[in-house]
């Protein structure tokens, strides 16, 4: 558990710290809120951790989930939302995960999000990052990898999936509205789904 | 009766818009909910505060919910999972304004959900009519002119009325809602045609497809009743087109 709390608390400084950054990109194509959305989301999640500290993996995606949800009014609260949700319910009434199994909670986090938004790979959004970054702990873990070394793998794939997002013209969001004009810009979802994996990766190999 | 919630990003365009169809077609109002704006009042939606607007509206004739935009949708989909009730809930794919209106109307007399939610659904067809905006083929056709509740009628009994339309802004939306929720009172099956036009006949249980006849003041409409309380149905719309709807 301790762990995942740490996964949260790194989270919770990287977009603090990449505030300015997520805001900028969701100017461009967004309606400017994507930084300041996460961080108040993410003040919200760790005002609850520490107050009841989650026991079990599942508790610990409920505590999160909800938070997002009744905290961050945009898109990202049902989505990021959903993940930590699904993310627990998968994970269930455990006190750690091994790699394969926090492979399997991060696969029905992003399969949630799919499932709420009904994006596509290629659609220029968080799960063009998500997508990658879970195919890639999967194979880490296939190859005898550790969690920490999926992590890793997985971060790199969330990054790259992120800066593959800047050709593409987004079908969904409220980038889509841009058409063409969305184009030539990092999805901030991505961006923040980037930093959501990297920290998991430091908190894992700490 | 159905339930409606109302979902949008601003406290205030829900509290407008829901303003604005009780005025339209409120009497008799269903029940009705808001949940707008997210935590502190700010701009966005909360999935928890509509699972419990849902909740609360919610009875066996089940709830309709109307978003405005974007992530309304994924909350509304959300709340799903966090509702209590075992009613049925449909997310409406309706405008916000018009929607709401047609539903407001729709529930207010009386009509199921599944037929509340094919109305409301219809929503942009009266602008698409008025602005004489090519017709989608892929749209569906005008509503079956069956009564809301589907009922047969046990005799033939018919009663029509020819009559002029005297109020200035014609059979728009408040004058068409009058006439919807008057007519849900029987249970003849109502119809409409423009005489001047040829249109309809139209179903009287569907405002969209009363406001999409068009009819401007000076038309000529017949009004056409079938059913055991045929007559008197005619009777009272037939007062209520002289009486230019109770607008004047």
């Amino acid at each position: 558990m301790d762990e995942l709390t740490d996964w949260l608390r790194r989270f919770h400084a990287a977009v603090t710290a990449h505030q300015t950054e997520l805001t900028e990109l969701d100017s461009v194509i967004g309606d400017a809120d994507h930084g300041a959305n996460m961080v108040r989301g993410m003040n919200a999640v760790m005002a609850k951790v520490d107050a009841e500290p989650p026991a079990t993996v599942a508790d610990l995606g409920k505590a999160v989930g909800m938070t997002l949800v009744t905290s961050v009014g945009g898109a990202s609260g049902p989505l990021y939302g959903t993940f930590f949700l699904r993310f627990g319910m998968n994970a269930g009434a455990v006190d750690g995960l091994d790699a394969a199994g926090l492979g399997a909670a991060l696969r029905a986090g992003l399969e949630g999000i799919v499932a709420r938004g009904k994006a596509e790979p290629g659609d220029k959004t968080m799960v063009d990052a998500l997508a990658p970054a879970i195919d890639a702990w999967d194979r880490t873990v296939a190859e005898g990898g550790s969690s920490a070394q999926a992590a890793r793998a997985a971060a790199t794939a969330a990054e790259e999936g992120r800066d593959a997002t800047l050709p593409l013209v987004a079908r969904k969001g409220r980038a889509s509205y841009l058409g063409e004009r969305s184009a030539g810009h990092l999805d901030p979802g991505a961006a923040s789904a980037a930093l959501l994996l990297g920290s998991l990766a430091d908190a894992l190999e700490d | 009766m159905i339930g409606i919630v109302v979902v949008s990003h601003s406290p205030a365009l829900a509290r407008a818009a829901v303003d604005l169809a009780l005025e339209m077609g409120g009497s008799e109002p269903p029940p009705l909910r808001i949940a707008a704006g997210a935590a502190g009042g700010a701009t966005g939606t909360d999935a928890v505060a509509i699972a419990a607007a849902i909740d609360e509206v919610a009875s066996p004739d089940g709830v309709l919910v109307l978003m405005d935009l974007g992530s309304a949708v994924l909350s509304a989909g959300l709340a799903l999972e966090f509702v209590h009730t075992d009613a049925a809930v449909v997310l409406s794919p309706a405008p916000f304004v018009e929607g709401l209106i047609a539903a407001v109307v729709g529930a207010g007399s009386g009509a199921s959900l599944s037929a509340v939610a094919e109305e409301s659904a219809r929503g942009l067809e009266a602008k698409r009519s008025q602005l004489g905006a090519e017709h989608d083929p892929s749209e569906p056709p005008d509503p079956p002119t069956a009564a809301p509740d589907g009922a047969e009628d046990g005799g033939a009994q018919t009663a029509s009325f020819d009559a002029v339309v005297r109020n200035p802004s014609g059979l728009h939306a408040r004058p068409a809602a009058t006439f919807v929720k008057t007519a849900a009172r029987y249970t003849a099956t109502v119809t409409v045609t423009d005489l001047d036009t040829g249109k309809g006949p139209v179903s009287a249980a569907s405002l969209i497809s009363l406001i999409s006849l068009g009819v401007t003041r000076g038309t000529r409409i017949r009004v056409s009743a079938t059913g055991p309380d045929a007559q008197d149905a005619a009777r009272e719309l037939e007062a209520l087109v002289a009486d230019g709807f109770g607008e004047r």
